[in-house]
């Protein structure tokens, strides 16, 4: 299996336990002189086990940039990470693939579901490349599709479903792994309000069952359903623990 | 993800797509065909010019006068065969069982109203034993014909049925250069061979030929003639026989075995079965080097859409990195689709070939026949060619950044 041993604890760098999500002076940097752009400043924060946080900032401040990292999709230029207390900065491309696969789930603004699957089908993916067995697979993900409400509409095409509906089943297909966490970009950028009040909906209910939410939004609305926000500003963190409510100061 | 379930998803993709899928498949398809239709012909061209000098039999012997050599000057060699050869040969070689001179010709050929230019050999009755020359009705000319000189002929089935095509042309005349000769014979049909038909030739003994045709003298020493067919005792006897003619027909020209000199060529069926062997041979290997390269076109169609679907899919591909695939899986999905295309258009062009050279068996005399290892080949070949092709735009999509691809709206 890829999960090596957390670094031993003589290592003054090891995180608390508790921390689901731990970036340590981590910097982001695009391109090389001139063109040199610094996406992520030297951040520091941590998530703890079953938090439900969104990241704010203006836009080109690094909010994408730090949940790549935290995805695992992108590695920090220099720095340290751990994720559920192992530190991913050392992991290869193939471990990597097997951490975004088992121990994250993505939903991104433009849902990316693929046209020439079903909703079933794509919900089935992750599981495919986590080599789970076909008729278990099928049956995690009607049940994940029923869990998001589109129990349904399981053999629709993408583009046989409303954004709103594409995007539950970006949702399905982003928890039936299981994941430690919940990564959301924009999630409801694309959506009208009601739509939106029912994807936060869900994510209330998946953050009681006990997954880690982390959600990168520009609508203050939004934001304050969540328990804590992060407020980014030029690949900085300004505030790391913004309750709802002091939210109107920084605005 | 495990192969099965790669195929199944290269399967749901291409059949999403399903004109380019058809597109893509249509060079592998076309190359594909070719190669196993012109296989199948060569190798049925091969067969058919075997056959033809397995009929031969294997005991016989031509001894033909000049060298491929002396052919190639304008001037013929005065030192040509003569009839006086054929007779020597008959008398003075022990191994010998069939000796049959024979003078080419091509004169018009009248009966009634009908005008046909045919060719005519003179030749003598152990042409038939030598040459398996049978008539159907009627007979060949004897012994006693060649000696009077008579005014009889036999003819081909198909010269035959031309000059009297109300029917049985046996005991009628046939008028050439002004004189008659009388039918006594049709050859049985026998199809061309070497550039001469037996079925549109006209068989007359060799001294009525000389006699009234072509003259007593045509060379300094005698009657030339242009072959002689020879049957050897028995076919372990060929290569004695062979030797003695060689060294017999050396003494009376007077040369020596130096190439330059040489006076007459022989060949025995086993030359001309390599000689017939190698030309097909090569034959049917340009004939798969040409449709190969149409296969190499669809291989190169196939590595260009795939390497626009990998371009089109950066998305797909991105998502897929995001979900958990690791550079491996979006390989192997690239690949898979790749030999899929090359695979499915390998089989359908298999089958349109093997149409093809059923057409070309029905509807030619050529034998033309599909092998298993021609099919063999073109499927593997098709398969590798996906594989080969399909590697370097899996390996850009493999390569592919999840970020940029994800990026990329
Ligand atoms: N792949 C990249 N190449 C170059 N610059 C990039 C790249 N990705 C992001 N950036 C830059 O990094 C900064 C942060 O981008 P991003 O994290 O997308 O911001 P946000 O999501 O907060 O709008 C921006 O200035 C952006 O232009
Ligand atoms: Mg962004």
């Amino acid at each position: 299996m890829l999960i090596h041993p957390t670094p031993p604890s003589l290592d003054p760098a090891t995180p608390p336990q508790t921390q689901v999500v731990a970036l340590e002076d981590v910097s982001k940097t695009y391109g090389l002189g001139d063109t040199l752009v610094t996406a992520l400043d030297h951040v520091s924060f941590g998530i703890g086990a079953t938090e439900y946080c969104s990241i704010m900032g203006a836009s080109g401040s690094g909010k994408s940039t730090c949940m790549n990292v935290i995805g695992c999709l992108d590695r920090p230029t220099s720095g340290r990470y751990y994720l559920d207390g192992q530190d991913v900065s050392c992991l290869n491309e193939q471990d990597l693939a097997m951490i975004r696969n088992l121990k994250i789930g993505f939903i991104f603004q433009q849902y990316h579901l693929l046209p020439q699957l079903s909703a079933l089908e794509n919900v089935m993916l992750p599981m495919a490349y986590a080599g789970v067995s076909g008729k278990e697979r099928r049956d995690r993900a009607a049940e994940a599709l029923i869990r998001v409400g589109m129990g349904n509409r399981l053999n629709n095409r993408p583009n046989q479903l409303s954004g709103g509906q594409q995007q539950r089943v970006a949702i399905a297909r982003a928890i039936v792994n299981r994941p430690v966490i919940l990564l959301a970009d924009e999630p409801t950028g694309a959506l009208d309000s009601r739509t939106t009040q029912e994807v936060l909906h869900l994510f209330g209910e998946l953050h009681a069952s006990g997954i880690t939410v982390i959600m990168v939004t520009h609508e203050p609305d939004v934001a304050r359903q969540t328990r804590r926000i992060i407020w980014f500003q030029d690949g900085r963190v300004i505030h790391p623990y913004l309750k709802p409510e002091d939210l109107k100061s920084v605005l | 993800m495990d192969i099965w379930e790669s195929f199944k998803m290269a399967g749901r993709t291409l059949s999403a797509n399903r004109m380019r899928s058809s597109l893509t498949m249509l060079g592998i398809i076309i190359g594909n065909a070719s190669v196993i239709a012109m296989i199948g012909v060569g190798q049925g061209a091969q067969r058919y010019a075997a056959e033809q000098f397995q009929s031969l039999g294997t005991d016989v012997i031509f001894v033909i006068t000049g060298t491929d050599n002396a052919r190639r000057n304008v001037i013929a060699p005065p030192n040509r065969l003569v009839l006086a050869d054929a007779e020597a040969l008959a008398t003075q070689i022990g191994v010998v069982r069939a000796v049959a001179p024979q003078i080419n010709g091509s004169e018009l050929v009248i009966a009634g109203n009908n005008t046909r230019r045919a060719t005519i050999i003179g030749t003598t009755p152990s042409y038939s034993e030598v040459r398996n020359a049978d008539v159907s009705s009627g007979r060949f000319f004897n012994a006693d014909d060649v000696r009077r000189n008579a005014r009889v002929v036999t003819i081909g089935s198909a010269l035959s049925r031309e000059l009297f095509p109300q029917g049985n042309p046996v005991g009628q005349q046939v008028r050439i250069r002004g004189t008659s000769y009388e039918i006594i014979g049709v050859m049985a049909e026998k199809g061309a061979f070497l550039g001469t038909n037996q079925d549109d030739t006209l068989f007359m003994p060799i001294s009525t030929v000389t006699n009234r045709l072509v003259g007593q003298r045509t060379s300094p020493y005698g009657v030339a003639i242009q072959v002689i067919n020879v049957s050897a005792r028995s076919p372990r006897e060929v290569a004695v026989a062979e030797f003695q003619i060689a060294n017999l027909l050396r003494l009376r020209h007077q040369t020596t075995g130096d190439a330059a000199e040489e006076t007459f060529t022989i060949r025995t069926q086993r030359d001309a079965l390599e000689i017939v062997g190698n030309i097909t041979r090569a034959l049917t290997i340009m004939l798969a080097a040409i449709a190969g390269i149409s296969l190499l076109v669809g291989g190169i169609g196939i590595m260009n859409i795939m390497l626009v679907s990998v371009t089109e899919r950066t998305q797909e591909i991105g998502l897929r990195k995001a979900i958990g695939a690791s550079q491996s899986d979006i390989l192997s999905q690239f690949m898979i689709e790749a030999v899929i295309l090359s695979l499915l258009g390998g089989l359908v062009g298999t089958g349109i070939g093997v149409g093809g050279v059923l057409l070309v068996a029905i509807a030619t005399p050529l034998q033309a026949g599909v092998s298993l290892a021609a099919i063999g080949l073109a499927v593997g070949v098709s398969g590798s060619i996906g594989l080969f092709f399909g590697v370097y735009p899996a390996r850009q999509a493999a390569r592919l950044d999840p970020i940029v691809a994800l990026r990329s709206v």
